[in-house]
Formats: structure tokens, sequence, C-alpha cells
């Protein structure tokens, strides 16, 4: 009969606040993981909206190529207009 | 059955309550992290699959930027030659004629010429005024004109007594016209006042003049 109360008081007095400090220990851990993956998913749905813009750089690409395509024109008439240089020098 | 029985299903019941609670609310958390795991996980994917292209896209314009540049330096040099060609680009901003061309190894090393003396005025000044189009916005030391270390502005410290400097200290321009403060009467004959400000007429009826009467 010693041994049965012995046994209970190691339950409850040993046994019972190590099973509640251990797993209030893994709540409290994962309570505090939820805030940082909102976090998270926040900023990466709104990095996901800024490369929205990433589509318009086709059209930049295009209107850089036809720029630079007009300057060359142009340069093409300007190296026939203007004499070079060493030209002009002598 | 005995007490200490009793009290054994007590601390059993004890423990597996404290169980249950503890796990119950560890897998709601474990459940919203995987949730915003999910959707993490989806907004990734997407900024993926947004910028897989970019460097492909960039790499092109960044390829025709440089023949751009590549044509212009080569037909400045081959137009203005060297030296004149450095001397205008640090004359449009300042310094980086020491930076040289890209496709001219060394033209840093050479002499850039006064611009002033190389080129008219009035060129300088329509080049300086180029500095203020949106290609030259895009410097990247940013737009000339919004730089006081380099815009043209710097130039009026040359003479610090003149108007720029001390405003406060110089009369304003006269108003002229109706909008005058101080109207006059036009005269009667050249150079005399029919009336003196705040006097009366300065002629007699005989037509001469009163003792008062000034010319103007």
């Amino acid at each position: 009969m010693t041994l049965y109360w012995i046994g209970d008081a190691v339950l409850l007095l040993v046994v019972l606040p190590v099973v509640v400090y251990l797993l209030h220990g893994v709540l409290g851990a994962a309570r505090s993981i939820v805030p940082s993956v909102e976090a998270i998913s926040a900023a990466a749905q709104a990095g996901s909206k800024d490369l929205d813009a990433t589509a318009l750089l086709l059209t930049t690409q295009d209107q850089a190529t036809r720029t630079v395509a007009g300057v060359a024109n142009y340069g093409g008439s300007l190296d026939v207009i203007l004499d070079d240089a060493e030209e002009a020098q002598s | 059955m005995t007490a200490a029985g009793v009290v054994l299903i007590v601390a059993v019941v004890l423990i597996v309550a404290a169980l249950a609670w503890y796990l119950i609310w560890t897998i709601v958390a474990l459940s919203r992290i995987t949730t915003g795991l999910d959707r993490t996980i989806a907004a990734v994917g997407e900024i993926i699959a947004k910028s897989a292209p970019v460097g492909e896209v960039v790499t092109t314009i960044n390829a025709d930027l440089d023949a751009g540049v590549t044509a212009l330096e080569g037909l400045l040099v081959k137009k203005a030659g060297m030296p004149d060609a450095i001397g205008l680009v640090d004359g449009l901003y300042p310094g980086a004629g020491e930076a040289g061309f890209r496709d001219f190894p060394g033209s840093g090393d050479t002499k850039a010429p006064r611009i002033a003396e190389v080129y008219t005025r009035g060129v300088l000044t329509l080049a300086r005024l180029g500095r203020e189009a949106p290609i030259a916005a895009a410097s990247p030391e940013g737009p000339v004109l919004r730089d006081v270390s380099r815009g043209a502005g710097a130039a009026l410290d040359l003479y610090p007594d003149v108007r720029q400097t001390r405003p406060e200290k110089l009369p304003r321009s006269p108003v002229i016209g109706t909008g005058a403060p101080v109207q006059y009467e036009p005269s009667e004959e050249p150079g005399v006042r029919r009336h003196m400000p705040g006097r009366a007429a300065v002629l007699d009826p005989d037509g001469r003049h009163d003792a008062d009467a000034g010319t103007v």
C-alpha cells in the first residue's frame, strides 16, 4: 500500500508537472511560428504582385531595340554628312 | 477500491487531460502554419515564374544599349577627334572625361581641352541645355542641373556681389506706363512742367514761368 501512495505522489508531483512544462513549451514554440509564417506569406504575395510589371520589360526591350536602330540610322547619316576630324583639320 | 487507487486514477486522468489540451492547441497552431506555408509557396512560385525571363530580357536590352553606346562613341571620336570628344564630354559632365570612352582604352588619359576654347559660346550653351533632356537625367550621378556642385548655377558664384546673391540690396525696376505710381501730365512746352508735384499751376496767364517752375 505504501508503494501505491509513493507512486501517486510521483505521478502528481513529478510526472504531471514535467508533462505540462514540456507541452507548454511545444505549444508556445508552435504559436510563435504562426505570425512569422503569416508575415512571410504576406511579403511573398506582395513581391509577386510587384513583379507583375516585369511583363513591361518586353515593351522596354522592343523600345530599346527600335531606339538603338534609330540612333544607328541617324549616326549613319551623320557619318556621311559630317567630315571626319582628320579631314576637317587637313 | 482503496484510496490509493482512486488517487492513481485521478493522477492519470489529469495527465491525459493535460496531454490532450496541449496537443490539441499544438495541432491548431501547426495547421495555421501549414496554411501559411501553402500560401507562401504559391506566392514564391509566382515570383519564380514571373522573374524567369527577366535575365534574358535585361541582357538583350543591355546588349542593344551597348551597341548604341559603341556606335555613338565611335561616331563622336571619328568626327570630333579624341581630344575634342573628351572635352565635350567633360564639358557636359564635369569629371567624366577622366573616365574616358569605354571602347577606347586609354582615352581617359587624353588631356581635355577647355571646352570654351574649342567651341563657340552658343554651342556650349546648347550643350548645357541638353543636360535638361530626359536622357541626361539618366546620368549615373543624377541630373546635373539638380546638383549644386555640378550645375551651371555654380558658375554664378564666381561673381558673388551681383544680384543673385544679394537681391535685397538692389532697387526694384521702375514701374512705367499707365500703371505707374507717379503719373506726369503732358507738358505744353518742351522741358516745362504744367504742375509741380503738390503745387498749383506753374504758368501764369501771360506765359511767364512761375518761380517754382522747374525744367524737366
